[in-house]
């Protein structure tokens, strides 16, 4: 568990003259649930980004996996979050148009090729098994996360992205999501980042970040 | 500069021939390089060498047997190929066992080179300048090596992904081999394969209607003899041909789409047991690449040969009429200098027939009068290049020297008396001569 | 399920949830290639059908002799040409035939009178073997003239009270012609004035030998204008003029190009709007589903993989349409040969290939402005639905 796997130096993120990340330090162990915390506008969806290779930082270095992200080109950047990174968004962010059980086969189209079995059965896993055919416009928030969450560790990615992905859950589903995750967590071994202004959710993690704009401001360890 | 452009196709071809052969035998690239250097100077050296000691057949001989030769190696190799994908067990043929050995490695640049070389000296025209004459092949030598250079840098370029197993990897040699012989008239192997396929049709239909089909018109209806009689045409030549041609490539890539895709069951994890198989797919998919490159170079040959992109003297046929008396007369000045040394084509029209002839002076200084069409061939005429008359249809190349000689491809002589002022013929047996050779060439239709 | 049939099956759902949109494409594609298809049919029928109706006009060329004023298609009895005869050589016609090698077929003409029953009479002598290859649509009733016979105009036939079988005795210049009526020829045209008969014997009967008063020739036109080809003709000839006939040839010839001309200036205002249609709807389509792309990318998709999917919409789109402009097309192109030109239209699969091909060629073209807005749509502001 001593390996690390995100490890960034003076990494920086700018829009134009607005600074979204200033120069920010941040090492993350393998298997490690970190929580980021921070207003809107903190710079917390931008260090998401940058990790999960959807955006690319102005300066500074970020090695994920041992490998640093600013030596690949924008086709390179997508073969790494196919292979590297699972993401759960805060809109559930599914193909309208496709069953439950063919956005989870989309990723893996994506990342290799389809095999409806496996996507079955990763929808078993989230409890999913009875509504496989449905779309998404006919299964409740929580279902459609648990959809999110079986597409996005379909692939087995080394890093689990959640961009505040209870922020629009009653209490109830809230749960049963971050126990879904903590659950999939055990099994497979993936490092969690998760983005929230929820103090509840955040306590889920091992380690929870506080971001400023664009500061790391905070760090706090769960004890115990 | 027309000789420049003349080459490039083949230089094209002979970049991507020693690509290939690097990309063929990776890890023994000096010897590739050095070996298909060597190779490609052999041909140029010994192919002028030997054009100067012999008749210019011999060598264009040699390079024909080589590239027919390889053509041969190439289908067997398919059928291997095709037999083994099926088969699993199958012993490795012993040629492609040396494929991936220091022997290989040095021996097929080496021996590709020698054949490029020749067909690129063979290319290199007749020049009167000295200088030039010896500059030419020289350029040729230095341009030559460059390649290899440039191809070497451009492989290294290439994606690594892209694959080539031993079957494909030849079928793409062969059919670069083919391509560059192609482009000449002289070397060119498609035409005379579907003249062979045609001719083998023919005697075979002819024997089948002959031992079976007597007598005549008993047994088959009308409408029959329209499809035999298309046995006959061109279109069978053609077609089978291009079968023939084509077939061996074609063996070999869907020998490779039938490799099996490797066992991936026992792995447990999903997402690393699909990466395989797609990764698996992908490879196949980049080894498909070469045997497609190998087809549009065997199309591409077979395109050249069908439109050669050589200039022919074809003047228009100039009309003539023949006296009350049966007589049809050139003046050896007028209209036209009849002893220029070109061929000049006439029609003779009578009733509903016409004769197409020609008036040439050979080289001997001796003027004959010819029948624009040959003994074997349809009447599709004959043009005239440095030297040689070329029947179109077939495409054989008939010195001047034996114009005026009748048998096989050569363009049937007319009898006619010199005289001070000209030419003059009996129009009657012009007519008679052109009726019996159009009519035993064209219309086979209706089996004897 | 291999990648490609996956490929296939994303395609078809997208299409299938945006069925009003996939519809007005569809039918977008097949308007505008059934149009093309169409007209190309109608325009290769016609072509087809104004060969064949320039070869059964007949001549299309007439050669005359210089002096003689003689309008062709104007009926009637003409006394004037006679009486300032002139005259071709008939040797000379034929040498310069040979000599420009003309493709085509000729029939050779000598007009002169000779008396009938004290008035003069209008006959024709020609070679019927030309005359039956030339004009095949002369109607006979009777058979064709053997030795001694002739063939009568269906009107003079009927001013005279003459039929089929009946003999005629002809004076002119030498001894008198007997000839037995083999036929009665009508053709709705100065044919039903004459009497025709074999034309070695009016020469000799008018002391014409070797002469005729016109020449009228079949010239294929394949490729080369008509005046071209005549021009030709002309150089070989001192004495006479070489005019083309001013009947179906040339007009149709002429009607012909106007048509294509006016076809292609349809199909290409059709193919610029229909293209224009669909690059706006694919637009839209893009635009609504930005979000949908942009999750793609951050699935892992590369700018080429999406790119590939929405080519492959593009492409099943334009193949549909094409199929579908096919049919539409060839019921158009059958209603208007039928309706406006009376001609039956030539439809051959062949006709797919153009319809398919113009349909895919506009779904891909037209959907380049968008693709490459998929191609440079950036994942992180499309999901934040910017």
């Amino acid at each position: 568990m001593a390996s690390t796997i995100i490890e960034t130096a003076g990494l920086t993120r700018s829009y134009g003259d607005i600074c979204a990340l200033k120069p920010l330090e941040l090492s993350v162990p393998e298997g490690e649930w970190l929580s980021v915390m921070g207003h809107s506008g903190s710079g917390k969806s931008t260090l998401l980004n940058l990790v999960g290779g959807l955006d690319r930082p102005t300066a500074g270095v970020l090695k994920v996996g041992g490998e640093d992200l600013l030596g690949r080109d924008e086709d390179g950047l997508a073969r790494f979050r196919r292979e590297f990174v699972g993401i759960i968004f805060q809109q559930h962010h599914l193909v309208p148009y496709l069953t439950a059980l063919e956005n989870v086969m989309l990723a893996q189209y994506f990342h290799s090729v389809p095999d409806e079995a496996e996507a079955r059965f990763a929808l078993e896993r989230v409890g999913l098994g009875h509504r496989l055919k449905n779309r998404p416009g006919e299964l409740s928030g929580g279902e459609q996360q648990r959809v999110c969450i079986a597409r996005a560790i379909i692939n087995s990615p080394k890093l689990l992205l959640g961009d505040e992905p209870t922020g629009n859950l009653d209490h109830k589903s809230t749960t049963m999501v971050l126990e879904l995750l903590r659950e999939l967590r055990a099994e497979e071994r993936f490092t969690i980042i998760m983005v929230t202004h929820n103090q509840e959710v955040a306590a889920w993690g091992d380690r929870t970040i506080y971001l400023d704009d664009g500061v790391l401001v905070r760090e706090e360890r769960k004890t115990g | 500069m027309q000789l420049v452009f003349k080459l490039i196709p083949q230089l094209i071809a002979w970049t991507v021939m020693v690509l290939l052969l690097l990309r063929g035998m990776p890890g023994r690239r000096g010897a590739v390089l050095i070996s298909a250097v060597t190779g490609f100077s052999l041909g140029v050296a010994g192919y002028l060498l030997l054009s100067r000691l012999f008749p210019v057949t011999l060598p264009l001989g040699i390079i024909r047997s080589a590239v027919g030769g390889s053509f041969f190696l190439l289908w067997s190799v398919a059928v291997a190929a095709l037999y083994r994908s099926t088969v699993r067990d199958f012993p490795l043929l012993r040629v492609e066992r040396l494929v991936g050995t220091i022997y290989c490695a040095w021996g097929a640049p080496l021996l590709t080179g020698m054949v490029a070389g020749g067909i690129g000296a063979s290319g290199l025209p007749r020049l009167d300048n000295s200088v030039l004459q010896l500059l030419a092949p020289l350029l040729l030598l230095l341009a030559g090596a460059l390649l290899v250079l440039g191809a070497r840098s451009a492989e290294q370029r290439l994606t690594s992904s892209l694959g080539v197993t031993p079957s494909a990897f030849l079928a793409a040699l062969v059919a670069l081999l083919l391509f560059s012989s192609s482009s000449s008239i002289l070397l060119d192997l498609f035409a005379p394969l579907s003249m062979k396929v045609m001719k083998g049709t023919h005697d075979f239909v002819h024997q089948f209607m002959e031992s079976i089909l007597i007598p005549d018109h008993v047994f088959i209806r009308s409408a029959i003899w329209g499809y035999i009689g298309f046995l006959f045409g061109k279109e069978v030549g053609f077609w089978g041909g291009m079968v023939i041609w084509f077939t061996p490539a074609l063996l070999i890539a869907l020998a490779i789409r039938l490799e099996p895709l490797p066992s991936v069951a026992h792995i447990r994890q999903g997402a690393q047991r699909r990466r395989l198989l797609a990764d698996a797919i992908r490879t196949k998919q980049y080894r498909l690449v070469i045997p497609a490159l190998a087809l549009v170079a065997l199309a591409a040959a077979a395109y050249q040969s069908s439109f050669p992109n050589v200039e022919y003297w074809d003047p228009k046929p100039l009309a003539v009429t023949a006296t009350p008396a049966g007589e049809i007369f050139i003046p050896r000045k007028g209209e036209v200098e009849l002893e220029d040394g070109r061929l000049h084509k006439y029609l003779y029209k009578q009733g509903g027939k016409e004769v197409r002839f020609f008036v040439l002076l050979t080289p001997a200084g001796k003027l004959t009068v010819d029948l624009d069409a040959c003994a074997i061939c349809k009447p599709d005429g004959y043009g005239q290049s440095e030297g040689m008359v070329l029947c179109y249809y077939c495409k054989t190349l008939i010195p001047l020297d034996t114009v005026g000689k009748p048998g096989g491809c050569n363009p049937v002589p007319v009898p006619f008396t010199e005289r001070g002022d000209g030419v003059h013929l009996d129009a009657l047996t012009l007519v008679n001569s052109w009726s019996r050779t159009v009519q035993s060439t064209t219309s086979s239709k209706g089996g004897k | 399920m291999t990648r490609r049939r996956w490929l296939i099956h994303l395609v078809f759902r997208a299409l299938a949830h945006r069925a009003g949109r996939t519809l007005l494409l569809l039918a977008v594609l097949a308007m505008a290639s059934s149009l093309a298809t169409a007209l190309g049919i109608v325009s290769f029928s016609m072509g087809k059908r104004v060969a064949e109706e320039v070869r059964n006009y007949g001549a299309n060329l007439v050669i005359l002799p210089e002096t003689a004023r003689l309008d062709v298609g104007s009926g009637g009895l003409n006394f004037g040409v006679i009486s300032e005869p002139a005259y071709l050589r008939q040797k000379e016609v034929e040498e310069a035939l040979t000599k420009s090698a003309l493709p085509g077929d000729r029939s050779s003409h000598l007009r002169g009178a000779l008396r009938f029953r004290n008035s003069d009479l209008l006959v024709e002598g020609v070679n019927f073997g030309e005359i039956r290859r030339l004009f095949p649509w002369w109607q006979l009733r009777g058979r064709w003239p053997a030795a001694n016979e002739a063939v009568m105009g269906s009107d003079l036939a009927a001013r005279l009270r003459l039929k089929e079988g009946d003999m005629v005795e002809l004076a002119g210049p030498k001894e008198p012609l007997r000839l037995r009526l083999s036929g009665i020829v009508s053709t709705g045209g100065e044919e039903d004035g004459l009497l025709f008969l074999e034309l070695r014997s009016l020469q000799q009967a008018l002391e014409l030998e070797g002469e005729l008063t016109q020449v009228r020739l079949l010239v294929t036109t394949e490729g080369e204008s008509l005046t071209k080809r005549a021009a030709v003709l002309q150089r070989f000839l001192s004495k006479a003029k070489v005019t083309e006939v001013r009947q179906i040839a040339r007009t149709s010839e002429g009607l012909l190009v106007k048509v294509k001309l006016l076809m292609a200036l349809v199909t290409l205002v059709v193919l610029v709007s229909a293209g224009s249609s669909v690059t706006g709807t694919m637009s839209t389509t893009v635009l609504e589903r930005s979000r949908e792309i942009g999750l793609m990318k951050a699935m892992g998709g590369t700018r080429w993989e999406l790119l590939r999917i929405f080519a492959a919409e593009a492409a099943l789109l334009g193949l549909a349409g094409g199929v579908a402009g096919f049919f539409l097309g060839s019921g158009i192109a059958w209603f208007i040969t039928k309706s406006v030109f009376t001609l039956s239209p030539e439809i051959s699969p062949w006709f797919a290939g153009v319809s398919v091909g113009v349909s895919l060629f506009l779904a891909l073209l037209g959907s380049l402005g968008p693709m490459i807005a998929v191609f440079r749509l950036d994942p992180v502001r499309s999901l934040r639905g910017e």
